[in-house]
């Protein structure tokens, strides 16, 4: 390569980077209901390339699903090919800590190269506890990472500051803040409606930590804990990727202290390098060259038998550490999942925590679970129906689920997919609480033959005999939409909740009354 | 004379340069009907386009109701997720019909929208009311959705249900206002009309309404005045109201009813349904508060 060509690779690097990003911000922005039941773009290709939920996918039990994570695969046949580029060219969450770390500062603390080992050690873990049952790959996944961030929390913040700023613009004249340009807004850079999710704090402080991370050294995060790192490290050895020379020079080591993977200092190891190549054009003597050559020869990760025993063991104990708390399906009644989850042991083993579905909710539905799924199911989507419902005609979840965690179902099945059960509380509904009329329920419920249906009684009040519409639930119309509580009129608690009794996943033995066993 | 829009808009502007924090205060005199005067047209015919056209003739036109050069809000029923052979939202071609009358009658701009039930973006899709203005291609009709910083806070002076509530100000202010309900089954009103139609445009917790429904729908079609009523009854949900969603429930009438009073169009449709207007509580409630006239012999057919 002549000197002309190594400037262009950084600057092609840097152009690659920013166009993966906005590709994803824009696919992102298009993980919406547009006018179509069907979403016309593949929103969760993010995840889709993600070699971590193939990894989960293929953990789980049921077959792997191959026509969504085919691309997964091609970028693990790449990697092995190329080296770790993905993680220098196209992860999301490398390209924010490049930009943040320009703001926040970088440090340059001499962090121990035995620290690298850390990611291979929490992937093996992580790993070796799916297999025994327990999924937590979506924890440190940076994909999933980075998206649930951008969902739970910078997303909803960005409304929140346009949404303030367009309503001052409503009654005040303000210089270009107009309605052509709320109109633009609000048709291409903001949600319908503005998202609101628990969990948004709890999630943003995690990204600042790794973001801050970059003040200990560049690239902290990537270099030694995540886990999507070391398996595309992993799948590097062998890599046809040559950078010459595999060593730092005596006479000038500036790679060991501007390489931004610090993989130069002692030999190159190409399970660590990220390919940015910046070092071919920052060298001042012009040396450092890369290639590509089927003689390349393999590079040795520094891990001992030891250290795999004991993150294996490390894993497998986890594992049923987690399985012997109680199935959170039966302790929890209020734990709703979308259409189309499969049953609950699978849907942990499936679900990386990506957070597209509760992105893609077009009632606002979906929520991160915090402990109401057990410790284990700490950011998987929960339907809090106060807070939004499941829209009887939406399959926009199955859509956009990247590992088969929620099934894509057409609109017939959906429209009968149970999720739950609505119960009325007779303490707090109008007609039996108080004897006021009411029945906002029976009027949204969506079923065509109504699950809410109603009876007209006469009670006495004051001495006076008068009428009254009681609702009532049928079970076996009831699908656990969520409407009758998100729409109850009460002021905090809905007199109306639904309970995941009868959900259509979980195996149930029945009766022939319609109740299960 | 101050005309009823340029007293509401007075109102609220009055509110907006007094004081901060004090509201609009609305004591509205419902406009009186002279019995004699109430003319109801309704008609029937399998081609929608020509069926509203002729009931619009039979009262003497669009161009009775809107002059050249305003602002025409018209509300159709949008609630609910469902599609048009489900008869429950207002058919896309009556929506789209009157749209072209106010037209053709001049009008500089129609608007057209509903506080929707279900997600707003997808019943206006699946209504297929938003495909029908597209149709139309004219950048005078807007289909729109709700703004929610359209809300204005009113008191209601001589309200009886309502005290205080948010009404949508575009609403409020527009012109004229043809309500354009679909005539369709209801669990606590009986049956949802034109003064139930009239809830769509209005802020705030509907649901506590229904406690005293009927003299809330009283209270805020004293605040919204409907200067034409077309009740869509090309075909009518009769049971498991008001979304449906299956068509045994759904009845093909082929019938549309106009009115300038809304009471007595309210009354005429009740009977389509089997009912004497004296048997559905909103309309009682209606007529006693002089919204209009639902004794049907005082009525003159056109």
């Amino acid at each position: 390569m002549n000197a002309k060509r190594r400037i262009d690779w950084h600057r092609l690097r840097q152009a690659t980077q920013i166009a993966c990003l906005l590709g994803f911000l824009w696919l992102f922005l298009q993980t919406e209901y547009r006018d179509a039941d069907q979403l016309p773009y593949p929103v969760s290709l993010l995840f889709r390339i993600d070699p971590l939920a193939a990894v989960a996918d293929a953990l789980a039990p049921g077959p792997f699903s191959w026509e969504v994570l085919w691309p997964a695969l091609l970028l693990l046949g790449l990697t092995v090919l190329f080296g770790r580029f993905f993680c220098g060219w196209i992860c999301p969450l490398g390209t924010t800590l490049d930009g943040f770390g320009k703001v926040t500062g970088r440090g340059h603390t001499a962090v121990r190269p035995a620290w690298r080992r850390f990611k291979y050690l929490l992937l093996i873990s992580l790993v070796v506890a799916a297999l025994f049952g327990v999924q937590q790959i979506g924890l440190f996944d940076p994909l999933s990472i980075f998206l649930r961030t951008l969902t739970l929390t910078v997303y909803p913040v960005w409304n929140l500051l346009l949404n303030k700023l367009f309503d001052v613009a409503y009654t005040v004249e303000l210089p270009l803040i107009n309605e052509t340009l709320f109109l633009f807004f609000r048709d291409n850079l903001m949600a319908f409606h503005q998202p609101i999710f628990t969990l948004a704090l709890f999630t943003l402080l995690i990204f600042v930590g790794i973001i801050l991370l970059e003040k200990v050294e560049r690239r902290f995060w990537c270099k030694n804990v995540c886990p999507l790192g070391a398996l595309l490290g992993l799948c590097s050895k062998y890599a046809l990727i040559e950078r010459r020379p595999d060593a730092v020079c005596s006479d000038c080591q500036r790679c060991a202290t501007e390489c931004r993977s610090g993989v130069v200092a002692g030999t190159y190891r190409k399970q660590e390098c990220f390919l940015c190549l910046d070092c071919a054009g920052f060298c001042p003597h012009e040396r450092v060259t890369f290639r590509v050559s089927a003689n390349s020869p393999p590079t040795s990760i520094d891990l001992t038998r030891r250290h795999l025993v004991g993150a294996a063991a490390c894993g497998a104990l986890i594992a049923p550490t987690m399985l012997i708390s109680p199935a959170q399906a039966k302790v929890n009644p209020y734990l709703i999942r979308p259409p189309g989850a499969v049953a609950e042991e699978e849907f942990l083993r499936r679900c990386i925590r990506c957070g597209e579905c509760m992105k893609v909710c077009i009632g606002g539905a979906l929520h991160p679970a915090l402990a109401e799924a057990g410790v284990s199911g700490l950011w998987t989507p929960l339907l809090v129906a106060r807070l939004g419902y499941c829209e009887y005609n939406c399959t926009l979840c199955g859509q956009v689920c990247p590992t088969g965690a929620i099934r894509e179902l057409k609109v017939e099945p959906k429209r009968k997919e149970v999720i739950g059960l609505a119960v009325i509380d007779r303490n707090s509904c109008l007609p039996f609480a108080r004897n006021e009329e009411c029945l906002v329920c029976e009027e949204h419920c969506p079923t065509p033959k109504k699950a809410i249906i109603f009876e007209q009684r006469q009670i006495p009040v004051d001495g006076e005999m008068m009428s009254f519409k009681f609702p009532q639930v049928v079970k076996n119309l009831c699908i656990g939409c969520g409407i009758c509580e998100t729409k109850c009129p009460l002021q905090g608690r809905s007199a109306i909740r639904v309970v995941n009794e009868g959900e259509s996943r979980q195996q149930q033995n029945e009766l022939t009354t319609g109740g299960y066993g | 004379m101050l005309n009823r829009r340029d007293f509401i808009r007075r109102s609220l502007q009055a509110a907006s340069l007094s004081a901060i924090g004090s509201l609009p205060v609305f004591d509205l005199v419902p406009q009186s009907f002279a019995a004699d005067a109430v003319e109801l047209a309704v008609r029937t015919g399998s081609d929608i386009p020509a069926l509203v056209r002729e009931t619009v003739a039979a009262l003497g036109g669009m161009s009775r109701f809107v002059k050249a050069g305003e602002t025409v809000v018209l509300k159709p029923n949008i609630g609910w997720d469902r599609t048009v052979e489900l008869a429950a939202n207002t058919h896309p071609q009556v929506v789209a019909t009157v749209a072209l009358l106010c037209l053709e009658a001049k009008a500089a701009r129609v608007r057209i929208f509903d506080r929707t039930c279900n997600d707003p973006r997808r019943c206006y899709v699946q209504s297929g009311i938003a495909a029908a203005i597209e149709a139309l291609d004219d950048k005078r009709v807007e289909l729109e959705h709700i703004d929610r910083r359209g809300y204005q806070e009113i008191l209601l002076k001589n309200g009886v249900a309502l005290k205080k509530w948010e009404f949508y100000k575009p609403a409020l202010t527009a012109d004229r206002l043809i309500n354009l309900p679909i005539a369709k089954d209801h669990s606590i009103s009986v049956l949802t009309l034109g003064m139930k139609n009239i809830m769509g445009v209005i802020g705030g917790n509907r649901g506590v309404l229904h406690r005293n429904i009927d003299e809330a729908l009283a209270d805020i079609n004293s605040v919204i005045h409907s200067d034409l009523t077309i009740i869509d009854a090309t075909r009518i949900l009769t049971a498991n109201g008001p979304q449906g969603g299956s068509l045994d429930d759904v009845k093909r009438l082929d019938t549309l009813i106009a009115s300038a009073d809304i009471v007595a169009a309210d009354s005429y449709a009740a009977t389509l349904f089997g009912f004497r207007p004296e048997q559905i509580p909103t309309i009682v409630a209606g007529a006693k508060r002089g919204l209009g006239v639902m004794d049907l012999s005082k009525v003159k057919k056109v």
